[in-house]
């Protein structure tokens, strides 16, 4: 196996014979082609990332690399670290020298992390994430991968409350291996002095993608303003030229045919070895979003139907070619061709990609543009896109579970239940289902809150003020049954923030709605209303049992002691309404 | 067997008016038999033979009508996979096959089960006309029900607007769709008077001289009158600005020495004749019945409970202002 992949490898650099130099760094992989200027570039990259983690474990690539990087934080030099789905970058420029100690002191924090740091990089790290905005594509992979994997982007890195000093270490020691690396220097050798020493381990592929759509395409709903089509595609030439030609297409139709859209693009972005994720995205301002619905969707069924002009392909085509007329191409293609390398992706040289580009043909596009339909998943503002041919995205779990029932203190028509398997939120529109044995994790509270989320995403909050009986019994059989692996234990939370019956849990949608001034004087003068309202109204029932039981009724007066009811009633109702109203 | 004067074949005098397109428009007749007979092939010659976009619009919309005309329509999709008539006739009837089952009542009187298979026809619909508009984006017939399938699935203002934007890029006079975005940019579908006059009246000012555009602004006032109550509704019509404003609109359009009548010709002077006639305005009235004679559209008059009766009283009272 291993000897294979070698051979592969092997075969593969040989495509860049001439224009990209290889050799190995204290057994890692290296690439290095020169390039003009006094200053050297390099990247270390590493087969681990993201999708490598749990939710429960979540940020520990992310911690890794911020300690690594910890010692070095004070100098001038430009360096960065980047933790992305299926790879860690460290990447460097400077003076040759300062290039081989930068790399040189990663590669030592590597092999000895300074763990004493953990805790105060974990809450570098949360505060980073409650800084970083989230993108309008954000939710996108947790619908299509669930809460693992590739899914895991879409999440907050929960790792960073209760990782240990052993599990990082671990992680460092397995996954940031000599074996699992590749270097690249823009240089005409590998300069002297390099001590890249790291443990033996072995190249760990790219996880293989978890599937949380049932049916594609699918739609979800997503915030005003923005629409986003994802798909995964096979990596080719083709593909990417799609993308290119999707992109152009969009702003052709949303932003200058149309004028709904401002920003309308689309980016092709290598997943792991052989698939690639296709984003396209447009914004619309909120009068105009179905609109940009709508010529989304259009724009998508005209390049499926392959009517797409040769002049759109040839200028994307003559886009890329571009790309080779910068000097120091081979120097400024090492970061791609590393990666490749490194998720085992071919490699193609320059006179490849070209001819492959020459032969791409508007059929070629068709047949892209078909595949990412049906692979598609779509967000949309506002009404649905099941007109489109779009399936909604699963809503509920396929089934529920048995076990002790805790109605809602809140909404008569949830419930709760715990289980032996798993728990379920029983809800009118169905069941939400967490299993023990697929929960991606639980997150623990001291005052015995529990969350938990399953591998597909679904997410079940087990708030004991919030359900009846939930005791602290149950809250242990809960805890005893979800895997070890899967816990995750969050600080105590400010009394404030534990949610009670009648109000929303903080930090949940939208903050209650304060009544001004002006709704109380609505109010008070509802009451009034409602109050004269009663008294008149039981007036005219003791005046027409009265009557009923005269002699000789005088129905006249019962009817028209009624009629002054009506206007008084309907004063009530105008008031009540009215402060409703307003709110909106 | 005897002729009238409003020349309709084989009509008996004194039965009149005829609202049958297949009695006021004879020419239609080939194209029934045909669909009766399931004889695609020549159904597909009747519409070659069309001359303009909007008899296309026109002949799809009456097909439509025809049941069970989709077992034909499936099998001709099927086998003509790159024609966009079949699929464009097919995705009109789904239409109508889910409107049969809306009705035409107010949303609140229609129960949940019947728009959620209205909707299912209309979803149908929508994609075959998706599908369409990919591959032939200057077919104006399939467009014209598009804008059907997105008021009916409502889909909004902004995204009906761009399909009516789509098809005037490449016809930007084709009645037939101005009549249906009209109905869309009026408030019992989420529009507004302003938009709805405001289309009809940028739309006519901008056709050529003797384009049916024109009966866009007497449909948006007859739309304004039906959605007005008891006297308001007679007031709104007799009102000097509505007046002055089908006279404008009926001069550049059916009254044009340019006009050439086509087959929307009958309800356009039908929307004139019965919106002048709402207001008392009968001299007004009169050109336009004298144009119809015993030939009568459908729409607009099926917006008065008994059009028969009202189409022979408004003509009586046009006539005798001679």
């Amino acid at each position: 196996m291993s000897t294979e992949t070698n051979q592969t490898r092997a075969s593969g650099l040989d495509a860049l014979a001439g224009l990209v130099s290889h050799t190995t760094t204290q057994g890692i992989p290296t690439l290095y082609a020169p390039a003009q200027g006094g200053e050297i570039t390099a990247g270390l990259f590493f087969r681990v990332g993201r999708a490598d983690e749990t939710l429960a474990t979540s940020g520990i690539t992310h911690l890794v690399e911020h300690l690594a990087l910890h010692r070095l934080g004070l100098t001038d030099l430009h360096h960065n670290g980047t933790t992305a789905n299926a790879y860690t970058l460290f990447h460097v420029t400077g003076s040759e020298a300062e290039v081989v100690a930068h790399l040189n002191a990663v590669c030592a924090a590597l092999r000895d992390l300074p763990l004493e740091r953990l805790e105060t990089e974990k809450e570098i790290l949360r505060t980073e994430a409650a800084g970083r905005g989230q993108g309008a594509n954000s939710q996108m992979p947790l619908w299509r991968y669930g809460a693992q994997g590739y899914g895991l982007s879409s999440y907050r890195e929960l790792g960073t409350w209760s990782l240990t000093a052993d599990q990082v270490r671990h992680w460092a020691r397995t996954r940031f291996t000599r074996d699992n690396a590749v270097l690249w220097i823009t240089s005409g050798h590998v300069p002297a002095g390099l001590d890249l020493t790291l443990p033996a381990g072995t190249r760990v592929p790219a996880p293989a993608a978890t599937g949380a759509l049932p049916v594609t395409p699918a739609y979800i709903h997503g915030d005003d303003g923005h629409v986003v089509f994802t798909s995964v595609l096979p990596r080719t030439t083709a593909a990417s030229v799609f993308a290119d030609v999707l992109g152009r297409a969009l702003f052709q139709d949303l932003r200058q045919e149309g004028g709904y859209s401002y920003t309308a693009e689309a980016d092709y972005s290598p997943r792991d070895a052989d698939f690639a994720t296709l984003t396209a995205y447009a914004d619309a301002l909120p009068q105009k979003q179905d609109a940009v619905v709508g010529g989304f969707v259009d724009t998508l069924a005209r390049l499926r139907a392959g009517r797409i002009e040769q002049a759109e392909l040839d200028a994307v085509r003559g886009k890329i070619l571009k790309m080779y007329d910068v000097p120091d191409l081979a120097a400024a293609a090492l970061p791609s061709y590393a990666l490749s390398l490194l998720l085992g992706h071919r490699l193609l040289s320059p006179d490849q990609h070209r001819a492959e580009l020459e032969a791409v043909t508007v059929d070629d596009l068709r047949e892209v543009a078909r595949q990412a339909w049906d692979a598609g998943l779509l967000q949309v503002p506002g009404r649905g896109a099941d007109w489109a041919g779009f399936t909604l995205a699963p809503q509920y779990s396929a089934d529920a579970v048995t076990g002790t029932r805790h109605p809602s203190l809140e909404d008569e028509r949830v419930t709760l239940v715990i289980g032996a398997e798993g728990v379920s939120l029983l809800t009118p529109g169905g069941p939400v289902t967490v299993r023990y044995d697929a929960c991606a994790a639980m997150s623990v509270r001291p005052d015995g809150a529990r969350s938990l989320t399953g591998h597909d995403g679904f997410c079940v909050s087990v708030e004991p003020t919030l359900y009846r009986g939930v005791t602290p019994d149950r809250i242990a059989a809960l805890d005893a049954a979800v895997p070890p692996g899967a816990v995750v234990r969050l600080p105590a939370r400010d009394p404030e923030d534990i949610p009670r019956p009648g109000q929303r849990p903080a930090g949940g949608a939208r903050p209650a709605r304060t009544r001004g001034a002006a709704g109380w004087a609505w109010q008070i003068g509802f009451w009034a209303c409602a109050a004269l309202t009663a008294l008149w109204g039981l007036l005219c029932v003791l005046v027409t049992v009265d009557e009923a039981g005269a002699a000789r009724p005088e129905w006249d007066a019962v009817t028209g002691i009624w009629a002054l009811e009506l206007p008084l009633l309907f004063v009530s109702w105008k008031l009540l309404r009215e402060p409703r109203r307003r709110s909106r | 067997m005897s002729r009238t004067t409003s020349g309709i074949p084989g009509a008996v005098p004194g039965t009149g008016p005829f609202f049958d397109p297949y009695d006021t428009l004879p020419e239609l007749l080939p194209l029934r038999t045909a669909a009766r007979a399931g004889d695609w092939a020549a159904v597909r010659a009747y519409f070659a033979a069309l001359d303009s976009p909007e008899q296309v619009s026109f002949a799809v919309g009456l097909l439509a009508e025809e049941d069970g005309v989709e077992t034909m329509l499936e099998r001709a999709a099927a086998e003509h996979p790159a024609d966009p008539l079949p699929r464009t006739l097919l995705a009109d009837r789904y239409v109508r096959i889910g409107w049969a089952i809306r009705s035409d009542l107010r949303a609140e009187h229609v129960s949940q089960d019947q728009f959620a298979r209205f909707h299912a026809w209309l979803r149908r619909a929508e994609q075959l006309l998706i599908e369409v508009c990919a591959q032939a984006p200057w077919y104006a017939p399939a467009w014209t029900v598009r804008l059907i399938t997105a008021r009916g699935l409502q889909l909004g203002q902004a995204e009906a607007r761009r399909r009516y934007d789509r098809l005037s890029a490449h016809h930007p006079h084709h009645y037939p769709a101005q009549t249906q975005l009209l109905q869309q940019l009026c408030p019992k579908w989420g529009g507004s008077w302003d938009a709805a006059h405001g289309f009809a009246r940028e739309a006519t000012t901008a056709a050529p001289d003797g384009a049916h555009t024109g009966a866009l602004v007497a449909l948006a006032h007859l739309e304004r009158w039906l959605d007005l109550d008891g006297p308001e509704a007679g007031a709104y019509m007799r009102g000097v600005p509505v007046r002055d404003d089908l006279r404008f609109a009926a001069q550049v359009s059916v009254l044009h020495p340019d006009h050439r009548p086509g087959w929307h010709w009958i309800g356009a002077h039908s929307a004139f004749a019965m919106a002048f006639s709402l207001g008392g305005h009968f001299s007004d009235a009169r050109r336009h019945f004298e144009a119809l004679g015993d030939r009568a559209s459908d729409f607009p008059w099926s917006y008065l409970s008994d059009p028969k009766a009202a189409f022979v009283k408004y003509r009586k009272s046009a006539l005798a202002t001679i």
